[in-house]
C-alpha cells in the first residue's frame, strides 16, 4: 500500500464527510462552505489522479465562481423559517430508499466488473499536452460550450431583470 | 500504484447518491440546485478516474464540458430561483406548486 | 408475395369489380350523402362497372378447366397465417355475375322507387356496402374471409331492413333478422374454429378436395363441422327452424327485399353449401339433414304463403320455400340442380318483388285485395311481368323455373328419395296455387272503384323514374324467359371447371308431363276459387279454420320462440345473469371505480406540482432502467 493509496482514502473520506455535512446543514451558508471544502478535496483528488489542470479549474470554477454565486444568492434573499419539520417524513423516507437503491445497484454493477479491481499505475497529463489535445480533437465542442455559456449569460440577465412599467399593469389585468 | 478503478467509481457513486438525496429531500430550491452540483461533481470524479484507467485524455476533456454545463446551469438556475423568490417570497418547491395551483400566475 | 410477376388481368378486373362498390360506399357516406342524385349516380356507376367486369370475367373464363386462385397473406401471428384472396371458378363466376346483375338492376329500379325519400343518399350508401360485401363473399378463397363478408352482408341487411328506422316495426324487424341470423352464425363460427383446429387451414380449395379432407379428419368430425356450418346456412337462408325473420324483413324498402331477401343475400347460405359441396358430400348424415331441413322449410313456407294477404309476405314465404327447394336439390347430391335453381330463382324472384314494388309504390298498400280493388290490373306491363314471374315460379313450361325445378325433381327421384320427391311435388303444387291465387286476386277483384282514380294518382310520381322501373322489369322478365334454355351450356360450364363427376342431369320423359299437369291443375284450382266469375275468393285453406289459423300464425313458430325465450331465457338464464350482473360485474365495476378514485388520489398527490416527487419517480425509473440494462444486456 503506497503513500498515494493512503492519500486517496484520506481524500475520499474528506470529500464524503464534507459533502454529507453540506447536505444535512440547516443553515445554507454553512452548507455552501462545507461544499467548498468538498470541492477542494475533489481538486486534490484530480491532482492525485493525474489531472492537474482540472484540479486548478475545479478550484477556480466550482469552489471559486459557482459557490460564490450561491453565497451571493443566499445573502440576497432573506429566508423566513419554514414551518414544520426540517425533513418531512413523507419525503425523507422515499428519498432515502431511492438513494440507497441507487447505491446498491451501482455498487453491484461496478463490483461485477473484474478488470476494475487491479490497481492503476500513476500517470500525469501535463496541462500543455491536455490543452493541445482538447483544441485539436474537441474544438467544435469547446465552441459549442462557449455558445452555451453565452446563452446562460443572456438568460440569467433576462431572468434577473426586474419587471417594471406596462408589464406590471398587464399582469394586474390578467385573470 | 494507486487504487483500483472500482474504488473511484464507488466513491463517485456515493457522492452521487448524496447529491441525489439532497435534491430529493431538501425542501429548498437552492439546496436542490446544490445537490445537482454535487451530482455533476461526482460524475466528473468518475470521468477522471476512467481517464486514468484507460490512459486516455478523453475523460478529462469531458470534465471540462461538465464544468461548463455546471456553470451554465447554476447561473440560469439561480436566476430562476430569484424570480420565484420575488414572486412567492419563498424558495420552497411545494409553496411554489401550491401558488401555481391556486390559479394563474402567483 | 408476388410483386415480381406481372399481375394477371383477371385479378385486376376482379379487384376492380370488388373495390368499386366499397369506394362508392366510402364516398357516399363520407361526402355526398346529402346530395341525392350524385350519390345515386356514384353507386349505380360502381355497380354498373362491377357488372361489366363480372360479365367480362364470365366470358373470358367460359372455357376454364381449373379454378384460378390468387392468394396473399393478410395476417401472420406465430404459426398461423391468415390468407386473403380471390377464388375464380365457374361457381363463383356465375354467382358473381348474378349478384352484379341483380344489384345493378335493383339500384336502377330504386331510382324510381325511392325517389323523394329523405334517406336517398344513405340508401345508396348501404346498397353499395351490400354490393361490396356480397361480391367479395362470392369470390372468397378461404372460409374465414367468407365468414367476414358473410357478417358484413348481415350488417348491410340490418341497415336496410331498418332503413325506415323511425317506424317501430321496421327497427324491430331489423333487430330480429340480425339476432336470428346471428344464432345460426354462432354455430357457423364454432364450426370454423373446430375446422381450423383440426385442419389448420380454411382454404376452400383444400376443403373441397375430398381425398385430402378424408385423410385428415375422422368421419365423425366431418359430420360435426358440416352440421355446425350448416347452422349458419339455416340462419342466413331462413330455413326451418330459423325462418321467421324473413317475412318480417319485408319491412324494408321493396327493392331491398328484392335484392337482399330473395335474390342474393339469403341465397348466400345456399351458395355456401354449394361452395363446400365436396366437403358436405363426405358426410351422408349432413346431406340427409340438409335434405330434411330443405323439405320441411319448403312445405312450411308454402303453407304459410297460401293464406297471407300481404303481397310481399307471399313472396317472402315463397323465397323460403324455394331456398328449401335448392337445399333439397343439393342435399340429394346434385350440385348443378341446386345452383341452377339458385340462378333462375334469383332472376324470377327479383322480378316478382320488383313488380310488387311497382304496385305498392303506386297504391301505397301491401294488401293484395286492396290493390286489386284499386285497379292493379290497369298497370299492364307490370301485371304481365308478374304473370311471367309467377309462371316461372310455378314451373310452367317455357319459363326458367320449369327447367330448374324439373331438374331438382328428377334428381330427387334418381337419387332414390321417393318421400322427398312426393313432398317436392306437393310443394310445387302449393307453390303454383298460391302464386296464381295472388295473380287472380289482382286480376279479378270482387268489387272495383278504379274509375280513372289510379292513373291520376300515379301521374305525379315523375315519368322518368317510373320508366326506369318498368325497364328493369322488362329486362328481368326477358332473362326469366330466356334463361331456362341455357341449361345445358351452364351445366357444361360448371362441369368443366369443377370437375363434376355427376352425369348429365337425369331426365325422365314422363316427369315434365306430370309436373306440368300438376301445375296446370293448381292453376285451375286457383282459378276456380279466385278467378272465375262468382268466385267467393276464399281459398280451401280458409274454409278449414284450424289450418287457416295454423298457417296464418306461421305455425305458431314465433309464439313458440317467444314462449321458449320467456321460460328458458328470461326466467332461467337471465335471472342468473342478472344476479351475476348485480353482484359480480357491478361489484367489480364499482370496485374498479373506487380503486380508480383511490389511485387518482395517489397520482394527484404525486402530481401536485411538487417537483421533488416527480424527480423521485424519474430517478426510480432510471434506476430500474439501469437494472434492466445491467441484467438484461
Amino acid at each position: 500500500m503506497s503513500i498515494l493509496t493512503l492519500l486517496f482514502y484520506a481524500i475520499a473520506l474528506l470529500i464524503v464527510a464534507a459533502t454529507a455535512m453540506a447536505v444535512t446543514r440547516r443553515n445554507m451558508v454553512h452548507a455552501v462552505l462545507y461544499l467548498v471544502l468538498s470541492f477542494f478535496g475533489t481538486a486534490m483528488l484530480f491532482y492525485l489522479l493525474g489531472a492537474p489542470f482540472l484540479a486548478a479549474l475545479e478550484i477556480i470554477i466550482y469552489a471559486g465562481a459557482i459557490m460564490v454565486l450561491f453565497l451571493f444568492l443566499i445573502m440576497m434573499i432573506r429566508l423566513k423559517k419554514l414551518p414544520g419539520m426540517f425533513f418531512p417524513v413523507g419525503q425523507l423516507l422515499p428519498a432515502i430508499f431511492i438513494c440507497a437503491g441507487f447505491l446498491a445497484v451501482s455498487s453491484v454493477l461496478v463490483g461485477g466488473n473484474p478488470e476494475g479491481w487491479t490497481p492503476m499505475p500513476a500517470a500525469q497529463a501535463s496541462p500543455a499536452a491536455f490543452g493541445v489535445y482538447l483544441f485539436q480533437t474537441h474544438w467544435l465542442a469547446v465552441e459549442i460550450a462557449s455558445m452555451l455559456l453565452l446563452v446562460a449569460l443572456v438568460g440569467a440577465y433576462v431572468l434577473g431583470r426586474r419587471v417594471r412599467g406596462p408589464s406590471a399593469d398587464t399582469r394586474k389585468e390578467a385573470p | 500504484m494507486i487504487v483500483p478503478l472500482n474504488h473511484i467509481l464507488l466513491l463517485s457513486g456515493l457522492l452521487f447518491s448524496l447529491g441525489m438525496f439532497c435534491t430529493l429531500a431538501r425542501r429548498n430550491l437552492i439546496m436542490m440546485l446544490l445537490g445537482i452540483e454535487i451530482m455533476l461533481n461526482a460524475a466528473a470524479v468518475a470521468f477522471v478516474g476512467a481517464s486514468l484507467h484507460w490512459q486516455q485524455m478523453e475523460g478529462q476533456a469531458i470534465v471540462i464540458f461538465i464544468l461548463a454545463v455546471a456553470a451554465t446551469e447554476v447561473s440560469i438556475g439561480l436566476a430562476a430561483i430569484l424570480v420565484v423568490y420575488r414572486r412567492t417570497d419563498s424558495v420552497d418547491p411545494a409553496m411554489e406548486a401550491a401558488l401555481w395551483e391556486k390559479g394563474g400566475r402567483p | 408475395m408476388q410483386p415480381a410477376t406481372p399481375l394477371p388481368l383477371s385479378l385486376i378486373v376482379t379487384a376492380a369489380a370488388l373495390l368499386l362498390p366499397l369506394l362508392a360506399f366510402g364516398v357516399i357516406m363520407l361526402a355526398t350523402r346529402s346530395r341525392h342524385r350524385l350519390s345515386a349516380a356514384i353507386s349505380i356507376g360502381a355497380a354498373g362497372l362491377s357488372l361489366i367486369a363480372a360479365v367480362y370475367l364470365l366470358v373470358q373464363h367460359w372455357q376454364m378447366q381449373a379454378p384460378l386462385v390468387f392468394q396473399t397473406v393478410w395476417l401472420v401471428s406465430g404459426q398461423m397465417a391468415i390468407p386473403i384472396g380471390i377464388l375464380l371458378d365457374p361457381l363463383s363466376l356465375l354467382m358473381l355475375t348474378v349478384v352484379a346483375t341483380i344489384s345493378f338492376l335493383v339500384q336502377v329500379y330504386s331510382l324510381g322507387y325511392m325517389a323523394g325519400d329523405p334517406g336517398f343518399g344513405r340508401y345508396y350508401g348501404c346498397m353499395s356496402l351490400f354490393a361490396w360485401a356480397m361480391l367479395t363473399l362470392t369470390v372468397s378463397s378461404s372460409l374465414l374471409q367468407l365468414y367476414i363478408f358473410w357478417e358484413l352482408v348481415g350488417l348491410a341487411s340490418y341497415l336496410l331492413i331498418g332503413f325506415w328506422f323511425d317506424k317501430f316495426s321496421a327497427s324491430e324487424a331489423g333487430k330480429k333478422a340480425f339476432v336470428m341470423t346471428r344464432t345460426g352464425d354462432v354455430a357457423f363460427l364454432l364450426g370454423l374454429v373446430l375446422l381450423w383446429l383440426q385442419l389448420g387451414t380454411l382454404d376452400i380449395p383444400v376443403l373441397t378436395d375430398p381425398a385430402a379432407v378424408a385423410a385428415a379428419l375422422s368421419p365423425g368430425m366431418i359430420t360435426l363441422t358440416a352440421l355446425l356450418i350448416f347452422g349458419g346456412i339455416i340462419g342466413k337462408s331462413a330455413q326451418f327452424p330459423l325462418l321467421t325473420w324473413l317475412p318480417d324483413a319485408m319491412e324494408g324498402p321493396t327493392p331491398v327485399s328484392a335484392l337482399l331477401h330473395s335474390a342474393t343475400m339469403v341465397a348466400a347460405g345456399v351458395y355456401l353449401f354449394s361452395r363446400l359441396f365436396g366437403y358436405f358430400s363426405l358426410s351422408p348424415t349432413a346431406m340427409a339433414v340438409c335434405l330434411a331441413i330443405g323439405t320441411i322449410s319448403m312445405l312450411l313456407a308454402s303453407s304459410m304463403a297460401m293464406v297471407a294477404r300481404d303481397i310481399k309476405q307471399v313472396w317472402a314465404f315463397s323465397t323460403i320455400s324455394q331456398l328449401g327447394f335448392m337445399l333439397m336439390g343439393l342435399g340429394s347430391g346434385s350440385l348443378f340442380a341446386g345452383v341452377f335453381h339458385l340462378t333462375t330463382h334469383a332472376g324470377f324472384k327479383a322480378l316478382l318483388f320488383l313488380c310488387a314494388g311497382v304496385l305498392i309504390h303506386r297504391f301505397h298498400t301491401n294488401d293484395m285485395f286492396e290493390i286489386g280493388r284499386l285497379g292493379g290490373r290497369r298497370l299492364k306491363a307490370t301485371v304481365v311481368c308478374m304473370i311471367v314471374g309467377a309462371a316461372a315460379l310455378s314451373g310452367l313450361p317455357p319459363f326458367s323455373g320449369f327447367f330448374s325445378k324439373e331438374m331438382i325433381l328428377g334428381q330427387l327421384l334418381a337419387s332414390g328419395h321417393p318421400t322427398a320427391f312426393l313432398a317436392a311435388l306437393l310443394g310445387a303444387f302449393l307453390t303454383t296455387y298460391y302464386a296464381f291465387r295472388l295473380i287472380f286476386i289482382l286480376l279479378f277483384p270482387l268489387e272495383t272503384d278504379d274509375a280513372g282514380h289510379a292513373d291520376g294518382h300515379g301521374a305525379h310520381h315523375g315519368a322518368w323514374g317510373e320508366r326506369a322501373m318498368i325497364a328493369v322489369l322488362v329486362c328481368l322478365a326477358g332473362v326469366t324467359v330466356v334463361l331456362g334454355f341455357f341449361e345445358m351450356s351452364l351445366h357444361d360450364f360448371l362441369a368443366r371447371g369443377l370437375a363434376l363427376d355427376e352425369a348429365a342431369p337425369a331426365h325422365f320423359t314422363w316427369l315434365p308431363m306430370v309436373a306440368g299437369t300438376l301445375a296446370v291443375a293448381a292453376v285451375l284450382q286457383a282459378w276456380f276459387e279466385f278467378g272465375r266469375k262468382k268466385a267467393r275468393q276464399i281459398g280451401w285453406v280458409e274454409r278449414i279454420p284450424i289450418l287457416a289459423d295454423l298457417f296464418g300464425q306461421r305455425w305458431y313458430l314465433d309464439r313458440l320462440y317467444r314462449y321458449l325465450l320467456d321460460t328458458l331465457v328470461y326466467r332461467g338464464v337471465s335471472r342468473l345473469f342478472t344476479a351475476n350482473d348485480r353482484r359480480v360485474i357491478d361489484g367489480a365495476l364499482d370496485g374498479l371505480g373506487r380503486s380508480t378514485i383511490g389511485l387518482g388520489r395517489v397520482v394527484d398527490w404525486v402530481h401536485g406540482g411538487m417537483i421533488q416527487y416527480r424527480l423521485m419517480i424519474m430517478v426510480a425509473a432510471v434506476i430500474l432502467l439501469i437494472l434492466f440494462i445491467g441484467w438484461g444486456g
